[in-house]
């Protein structure tokens, strides 16, 4: 069996979950994952900046509190902080550190802004095979940094779907952190959702395993919340990955003493391509909330953008009216309904004109104007797509450092 | 069979939404067996527009073990997260959304 922990659900997550995982208990492998289809646009950004940037900074944070205490303890780290520069944080670790490069498809998708196939488990079982105490990626799916360290673990072939399978769906269940044990559950009044400890699972050779978590922590690990986290962004029940395609209306839940039992997972060969996660900057965009209180939400509404329309023109606006509002409200809240508007435009000066206008409006629109927020100077927005190539046009590689 | 009773669906059943790039997935589960076989029957892909009028074109998947339903609201989020207007962006409470939907319940599932 090996116990490997998450700590991590997205950059931005608990910072001091990597020190709770370690100190909580015992664990061979803790991970964590950094990046979203999002956080990829705002590491590019950061490039764009300083070159030696793009990886989650958090991360590094976490390792210079907690590094020490992983390596004395023996536990490995394996993460995909390393966003659109793994090199650069692996030389930043005071540690034998490996890293996974090779997702960087920019070359290919020059338009792009970043460009990242998903790679799979292999390069980091790769890395941990050749001893290294942390390995750090770019973009591999978020369900590898399980799959790699129980691979390596156990010796497992590249064609032992059902346990690739098995570990998949682990991984799976791990990578959004405490949404496995109790974070945003439709019954969390049934738990004590304070502060959910972060999940565990421990995979046995077959790729079936059991998910818990510290004793002591808060949260709970039920066929509930593990069905809930198993339901996050998934689509047709062949859930496709680059190392297998594992079936998830094979997976069956048992409640166990100290969590859930994941067992009878079935794999089958993944497809010839993988996935590649685009980002190009659609423009610019800005935003305001004018508050619409009492009598006559309707014509305020229309008013207001009426006067807006004509100072900087329709296009490229987006309305919505939220009635918030009730009649004879005994509070000013209540009483209140919101109109949002959004400009998206490839003019950056008229996504900075828009909060002139909008403020120019303030002694003279609608009855009680003002707004939840002035607006700002705008700024640039991301455009998300997924693209598809062979295989063979990726050349994933594991380096020790 | 007794009657139907007029209950919010997240009385008896629980969900998780999310993005995936301009498309929301929503998976909906329930706690037995009984319960599943209700849902299978009544949340049809015409019910589930029905109940969330913003959705579009919906594909529906079905995952008997663990009593439940995914659905993928596709093109529901534009151009994805970083682009969208949409007042949820990521899709994050649309299964909250769903679950406050009051709907014709079977007493015997409550």
């Amino acid at each position: 069996m090996i116990r490997i922990g998450n700590a991590s659900g997205f950059y931005g997550d608990r910072l001091s979950a990597m020190r709770e995982q370690l100190e909580g208990g015992h664990l061979d492998v803790l991970t964590g994952d950094y990046l979203a289809e999002l956080t990829m646009l705002i590491l590019g950004r950061d490039r764009m900046k300083d070159s030696g940037l793009g990886y989650a900074k958090t991360f590094l944070r976490q390792m210079e509190d907690c590094l020490a205490l992983a390596l004395d303890q023996g536990v490995k780290i394996v993460v995909n902080a390393g966003g659109l520069n793994p090199e650069g944080l692996a030389r930043k670790l005071d540690a034998k550190v490996g890293y996974v490069t090779g997702d960087d498809l920019k070359a290919r998708f020059p338009e792009a802004l970043t460009a990242n196939a998903y790679l799979g488990a292999w390069e980091i079982a790769e890395c941990l095979n050749q001893g290294a105490q942390v390995v750090v990626t770019g973009r591999v799916t978020d369900a590898s940094l399980v799959v790699g360290p129980a691979a390596a673990h156990f010796g497992w072939a590249r064609d032992d779907w059902d346990r690739l399978a098995g570990a998949t769906v682990a991984g799976h269940v791990l990578e959004c952190g405490t949404q496995a044990t109790g974070g945003n559950y439709s019954f969390f009044t049934e738990i004590d959702a304070t502060r959910p400890g972060f999940p565990i699972a421990e995979i046995d050779e077959d790729g079936s395993c059991l998910i818990t978590k510290h004793a002591g922590t808060g949260g709970a690990v039920t066929v509930d919340t593990v069905t809930a986290q198993l339901l996050y962004e998934i689509g047709a029940p062949e859930y496709l990955g680059p190392d297998v395609t594992t079936h998830f209306d094979t997976i069956r839940l048992t409640s166990d003493e100290r969590g859930v039992r994941i067992s009878g997972t079935k794999g089958s060969p993944p497809p010839d391509t993988l996935k590649v996660c685009l980002n190009t900057l659609g423009g610019f965009r800005n935003s305001t909330t004018f508050v619409l209180t009492g009598l006559d939400v309707g014509a305020k509404a229309e008013l207001v953008k009426r006067q807006l329309h004509d100072a900087i023109g329709e296009e490229s606006l987006t309305w919505t009216l939220a009635r918030t509002d009730h009649a004879d409200a005994d509070t000013e809240e209540r009483a209140s309904a919101l109109l949002h508007v959004t400009i998206k435009t490839a003019d950056p000066k008229r996504a900075k004109g828009f909060s002139r206008a909008a403020i120019e409006l303030a002694l003279a629109s609608y009855p009680g104007f003002h707004v939840t927020a002035p607006p700002s100077d705008g700024t640039p927005f991301g455009v998300y797509k997924a693209a598809y190539v062979h295989r063979d046009e990726v050349s994933a590689k594991a380096v020790l450092l | 069979m007794s009657g139907a009773v007029k209950r919010a669906l997240g009385t008896i059943a629980g969900a998780r939404s999310g993005d995936k790039g301009g498309d929301a997935n929503l998976g909906v589960w329930v706690r037995s067996q009984e319960a599943y076989e209700w849902l299978n029957g009544f949340l049809t892909t015409e019910k589930l527009k029905e109940l969330l009028p913003e959705a579009g074109e919906v594909s529906r998947y079905e995952l008997p073990n663990l009593r439940a339903l995914n659905f993928v609201l596709h093109g529901l989020l534009g151009d994805g997260v970083a682009s969208s207007t949409r007042f949820d962006p990521q899709a994050k409470a649309l299964g909250e959304w769903l679950r406050g939907r009051e709907v014709e319940i079977p007493e015997e599932l409550l």
